[in-house]
């Protein structure tokens, strides 16, 4: 304990020296772990654009539908794989889906009807807190309809029109209702925005004539469980259909997230050797300045292992200082950051590229390991950098370290 | 696109004789002559039928009586008398447009070109086949590859290659008529890799309107097992006095029109 005390004190006889390096070691842990918060921020941002708006972690389906997307082709026993998952804390949402046309006066469309269940999609997806304009679907069927971004614009549609729509029902016959505009997604994906008509499922099995059958269910723990575990919770349920988690489902997003990931820990190794060489530096020249005052310690008698534990015991007590300084500024600005995102555009929409959004809205994620890392390695740094030169100097002819410039 | 089929839709739709051409038994037919017999047989100034069209597919089997008006090839008009459910649904044909007309939600839809390929109600006929129309003497080079007894009947078949020239989806089509009055039997469609596609078998011939007709004709898809739409006329009347302003929106939209 004495060997802190000393170390303190001694820490304070030269101020601006250790203000200097307290300085670079604070800011150099600060810009660690918001760098690593942000990028964190970002990959979670991706993954969650894919599984949380649209998607969800995991999806079952009738083993050809993916393939031949009939509308005969629907979920064997839903019901069971819903409380299946009901059972495992997942929250689940079937999906109806039929082809058809859509029109609005003289302009009309080829879409995808998608009868979903309003409240189960709410709870799987980001769907209905992703309204462009109006307001996503009530839980009461009454033939209303949310579209996509840009099929709103094909149609000349607003919130509160009232469109035809006019398909192949599943008897054959030709299933018509009107259907009115009770709101508009934002942009979610090309394919998606161009097509899509979202509609109750008790309304979809009326005009599709097609009453109790589903062709998708997309299951999400909201990140309590990989998608793995997911489709393992539902595998016995869902026995006979299909099951895929979305990186099956989307290959090439995956992919995508994939190299996004491997190029992002490249960079923070590179920013966290070049912070900790920035450090070493400081720190390396902070104690070579002091060689000669070794060297009178050693000429009055102190022992070099003496020498040494002073020296360790400065770098201790500045690397603690400064890392738990800087690791509260840099969890207090990624928290910054976290609950108030940084807007990257004017554009409040964000853009899509390969059919995964990218949001104009960066927030950073702050965990206790982007906080720990970044203070363990200037903790080590500190105490490494200044270990070098002392034991040096411990080890130098006194006559010699004296006169060291 | 499968123009080959205008004579099925000729049939069902716009049944219309032009008077028959007199045969006599003696003289060698050329192809051509029992092509144009075959085509003048199913098109005319226009005509007013009831008929009943059964859809039989994997899903679904459906029933409906039609009621359709039609004059030359441009023009008809269809409407849906049974089931209940369906009654006034009605296809209006002009030129190369169609449009429906919904009475449940007091409607006309044009259907776009993206939707041409689709099924008409529920049948194995698209609307495509609604409108494309040809003479099948224009659009392909015939002859007559068989002469004989087949079955226990006198037939006469005729192989069509397309011209190079003419928008026909068909490989090959393969036309069968009754050799003592050109009455079609059977037309194959054969697809673009020379697989049958499609059979059109005709039956049931009999009296209608002072014509000797088959009064009902069956397709059959041959990749879909046990699948097919056969069409069976009840009643029609030929060669009526209809103006081009009866196939208009108004007649479509008017229910009471029937």
């Amino acid at each position: 304990m004495k060997a802190f005390s000393l170390a303190w004190r001694n820490l304070w006889r030269n101020p601006r020296r250790t203000l200097i390096t307290l300085t670079a070691m604070i800011l150099s842990t600060a810009v660690l772990i918001v760098t690593h918060a942000l990028m964190l921020g970002m990959m979670l941002q991706m993954e969650h654009s894919v599984t949380d708006i649209t998607v969800g972690q995991v999806q079952v389906h009738h083993g050809l539908y993916l393939k031949e997307r009939s509308l005969y082709d629907t979920i064997e026993n839903w019901e069971k794989i819903l409380s299946a998952a009901r059972d495992s804390g997942i929250t689940a949402a079937p999906r109806a889906f039929g082809f058809g046309l859509l029109s609005s006066g003289n302009k009309s469309a080829g879409v995808q009807f998608r009868g979903i269940s309003p409240a189960a999609e709410r709870r799987v997806s980001d769907m209905a807190a992703n309204m462009f304009r109006g307001e996503f679907l009530s839980d009461r069927p009454a033939m209303g309809v949310v579209l996509g971004r840009k099929l709103f614009r094909t149609l000349d549609a607003v919130v509160g029109s009232t469109l035809v729509a006019v398909v192949q029902a599943a008897d054959g016959s030709l299933g018509n209702e009107l259907l009115h505009v009770e709101g508009i997604l934002k942009g979610v994906g090309e394919a998606f925005d161009r097509s899509m008509v979202l509609m109750h499922a008790e309304d979809f099995a009326t005009l599709f004539v097609f009453p109790g059958r589903f062709h998708e269910i997309a299951l999400n723990s909201r990140g309590t469980m990989t998608p793995e575990q997911v489709a393992e919770a539902i595998a016995a349920a869902a026995a006979g259909n299909e099951v895929k988690t979305w990186r099956q489902l989307l290959p090439g997003v995956s992919d995508m997230l994939n190299s996004f990931g491997g190029s992002t820990a490249i960079f923070l190794f590179i920013f966290f050797l070049a912070a900790g060489l920035g450090v070493l530096n400081t720190l390396l020249m902070a104690t070579f300045e002091r060689i000669p005052e070794f060297g009178l310690l050693k000429a009055i008698g102190t022992s070099p292992w003496r020498i040494l534990r002073d020296i360790a015991a400065e770098a201790l007590v500045l690397g603690m200082l400064s890392s738990s300084i800087g690791g509260v500024i840099g969890a207090a600005i990624s928290l910054y950051f976290q609950l108030y995102p940084i807007v990257l555009s004017g554009f409040a929409e964000g853009f899509n590229t390969s059919g995964i959004v990218i949001s104009a809205q960066w927030s950073a994620s702050l965990t206790l390991r982007g906080v720990i890392w970044p203070v363990i390695i200037m903790w080590l740094v500190s105490v490494l950098a200044a270990l070098y030169p002392a034991a040096k100097a411990a080890r130098l002819d006194p006559v010699r370290a004296l006169n060291h410039v | 696109m499968r123009r080959g089929y205008m004579i099925v839709i000729s049939m069902m739709v716009f049944l219309c004789l032009s008077p028959l051409v007199s045969l006599s038994g003696t003289e060698a037919p050329s192809s051509g002559d029992i092509l144009n017999h075959v085509d003048d047989l199913f098109r005319g100034s226009s005509s007013r039928a009831t008929m009943v069209m059964k859809v039989v597919t994997s899903h679904y089997t459906r029933e409906m009586t039609l009621k359709a008006w039609s004059k030359g090839k441009d023009y008809s008009l269809v409407r849906i008398l049974e089931p209940l459910k369906e009654k006034g649904t009605s296809t209006l044909k002009a030129r190369t447009n169609i449009w429906n007309y919904l009475p449940k939600v007091k409607r006309v839809i044009k259907v776009p070109s993206s939707m041409m390929g689709g099924s008409w109600m529920g049948s194995h006929f698209t609307n495509d086949d609604l409108i494309k129309e040809s003479r099948m003497a224009d659009d392909y080079t015939h002859s007559i590859t068989f002469r004989g007894i087949r079955d226990g009947q006198a037939v006469i078949d005729l192989t069509l290659i397309p011209r190079p020239d003419a928008a026909v989806v068909w490989g090959k089509v393969v036309a069968t008529v009754r050799e003592n009055d050109w009455t079609p039997v059977k037309i194959d469609y054969y697809g673009e890799k020379l697989g049958l596609e499609r059979s059109l078998v005709f039956s049931d011939i009999r009296e209608l309107d002072g014509r000797m007709l088959p009064a009902s004709m069956r397709i059959t898809p041959t990749d879909k097992q046990g699948e097919y739409t056969e069409v069976t006329y009840s009643e029609i009347e030929f060669d009526l006095n209809i103006e081009d302003s009866f196939f208009s929106l108004r007649t479509l939209e008017n229910p009471g029109v029937l």
